[in-house]
C-alpha cells in the first residue's frame, strides 16, 4: 500500500465519509454525552479504541470466520474491546465513568464500528483496515468535539469546565438538555449538506 | 472440516479467547475499583461529618449504609448516614452527616443525581440548597419551605429552602433523608449498629 493510499483512506473519514456528518451513523452517542466536551472527548476516545482493535483483529482473522456466523464473532470481539474500555475508564478515571454511565457499554451497539467491520476490516488487508479505522474515529471525535464545543459554551457558559463566557452570559439551558442536541446536530448537518453543494457545484 | 462444524469450532474460540482475555483485564481492575469506591466515600464521610480522621462501617443493607467518623481520639464524632432513593428523572445518592445523638444535621452532600441540568441539578449547588441542610433539627421529620424565603433566620430549625423551580427535586432530597433517618433510629433502637457505636449512644 502506497503512502497515498493509505492517506487516502485516512482522510476520507474526516469529511467525504465522515460518519456523523455524512453517513450519520453512530448518532445515539452523538446526541446524548455531548452535554460537555471532556464527555464528548471521552466518548470518542472509547470508540477510538474500540474501533482500531475490533478492525485490527478483524482484518487479521477475516479468512477462518465463516460468513455465517461473521456479525456474531464481530459482536464478541466488538464487546470486549467495549468491555475493556468500560474497566479500564472505571479504574483510573472513576468521574468520566461515573457521568458517561450506560454511554460506554453501549458502544457495543454504535453502529460505525459494526458497520467498520462489515463494509470494510472484513475485506481489506490490517494496514487499509487500520487507516480507515483510525479516519473514521478521528472523524468522529472532531464530530463530537464540535458538536459538544458549541453545546457547552451556550449551555454552561464555559469550555473544558473553564468559564469563557462574561458574567452577562444567561447560559441556555436547553442546549445541555436532550432538544439542544437535536437542534445542534439540525444545523450542523445542514451545514455540511450545503458546504457539500457548494464544493461539487464548483467543481 | 464440515461448514457446520467450522461454524462451532471458529465462534467457540473466538467465546474463549475473548472470556480469557476479559478475565485478566477484570482481574488487573478489580481492585483499583473498588478503592476508587472506597475513597469516594471516605471523602464524603470526612466532608459531612467535621472533625472527621477516620471512619468505619456501621451498619449495611440496600440503599442504606450507616458510617462512624471518629476524630483522632477515637471518639464518636457523628455519624455517615449514606442513602439513595428516587429522584425526578433517577437515582439520587446522598450522605448525609448527623452528630452522635442523630438529633442535628452536620452537612449534607449529593453523591450521585441525573437530575435536570440547570433546576434539579442545583441540588448539588451549595449556595441554592445544601447550605440549608447545615445544622439543621433532625430530631423530628424535616419538612421544606415553600415558597422559599429568602433570608435563611425566618426557616424554623427543622426546615429547609425548597429549590426554585424544582420542586419534586427538593422533596425527593427530603424524603430520602426522612425516612433514612427514621430507619437509623429503628435500628439503633434495635441494636443492630456494631458495638462502639452503641456504647456512645
Amino acid at each position: 500500500m502506497s503512502t497515498k493510499a493509505a492517506g487516502q483512506e485516512f482522510i476520507k473519514g474526516l469529511w467525504d465519509e465522515n460518519p456523523v456528518f455524512r453517513q450519520l451513523l453512530g448518532l445515539c452517542p452523538t446526541l446524548a454525552v455531548t452535554g460537555a466536551v471532556i464527555n464528548g472527548l471521552a466518548m470518542g476516545l472509547a470508540t477510538t479504541f474500540v474501533l482500531i482493535f475490533s478492525s485490527l483483529v478483524v482484518s487479521s482473522i477475516k479468512k477462518l470466520i465463516p460468513s455465517q456466523v461473521r456479525i456474531a464473532s464481530y459482536i464478541v470481539i466488538i464487546a470486549t474491546f467495549v468491555t475493556v474500555a468500560d474497566r479500564f475508564l472505571a479504574a483510573f478515571f472513576p468521574p468520566i465513568s461515573k457521568s458517561l454511565g450506560p454511554y460506554i457499554p453501549l458502544i457495543v451497539v454504535n453502529c460505525i464500528i459494526l458497520g467498520r467491520q462489515e463494509a470494510y476490516s472484513s475485506k481489506n488487508t490490517v494496514g487499509r483496515s487500520l487507516m480507515d479505522a483510525l479516519g473514521m474515529s478521528a472523524g468522529f471525535v472532531l464530530a463530537l468535539l464540535i458538536l459538544s464545543a458549541i453545546r457547552e459554551i451556550l449551555g454552561a457558559g464555559t469550555f473544558f469546565g473553564y468559564q469563557v463566557m462574561g458574567a452577562w452570559f444567561e447560559p441556555w439551558i436547553i442546549m445541555i438538555l436532550p432538544p439542544g442536541a437535536f437542534i445542534t446536530l439540525g444545523i450542523l448537518l445542514a451545514l455540511a449538506l450545503q458546504i457539500e453543494r457548494r464544493t461539487k457545484s464548483r467543481k | 472440516m464440515k461448514l457446520s462444524t467450522r461454524m462451532v469450532v471458529v465462534l467457540t474460540s473466538i467465546g474463549l479467547l475473548s472470556g480469557s482475555f476479559l478475565a485478566t483485564v477484570g482481574h488487573l481492575t478489580k481492585e483499583r475499583i473498588a478503592l476508587n469506591k472506597q475513597r469516594e466515600i471516605e471523602e464524603a464521610i470526612i466532608q459531612v461529618v467535621p472533625g472527621t480522621v477516620s471512619s468505619q462501617r456501621l451498619y449495611e443493607e440496600r440503599d442504606l449504609s450507616v458510617y462512624g467518623g471518629k476524630n483522632e481520639e477515637g471518639n464518636l464524632v457523628g455519624f455517615a448516614i449514606h442513602a439513595s432513593g428516587i429522584g425526578f428523572q433517577d437515582k439520587i445518592t446522598l450522605m448525609l452527616g448527623t452528630n452522635t445523638s442523630l438529633e442535628r444535621t452536620n452537612r449534607l452532600a449529593i453523591l450521585d443525581q441525573k437530575e435536570t441540568p440547570g433546576l434539579g441539578a442545583k441540588i448539588t449547588d451549595r449556595d441554592s440548597f445544601l447550605k440549608y441542610w447545615e445544622n439543621r433539627d433532625c430530631s423530628g421529620t424535616i419538612s421544606l419551605r415553600k415558597p422559599a424565603v429568602s433570608a435563611a433566620e425566618k426557616l424554623l430549625p427543622s426546615e429547609i429552602n425548597t429549590i426554585t423551580g424544582a420542586t419534586i427535586s427538593s422533596e425527593a432530597v427530603l424524603s430520602i433523608v426522612n425516612s433514612s433517618l427514621e430507619q437509623v433510629r429503628e435500628i439503633i433502637k434495635e441494636g443492630k449498629l456494631s458495638s462502639e457505636a452503641q456504647d456512645v449512644n
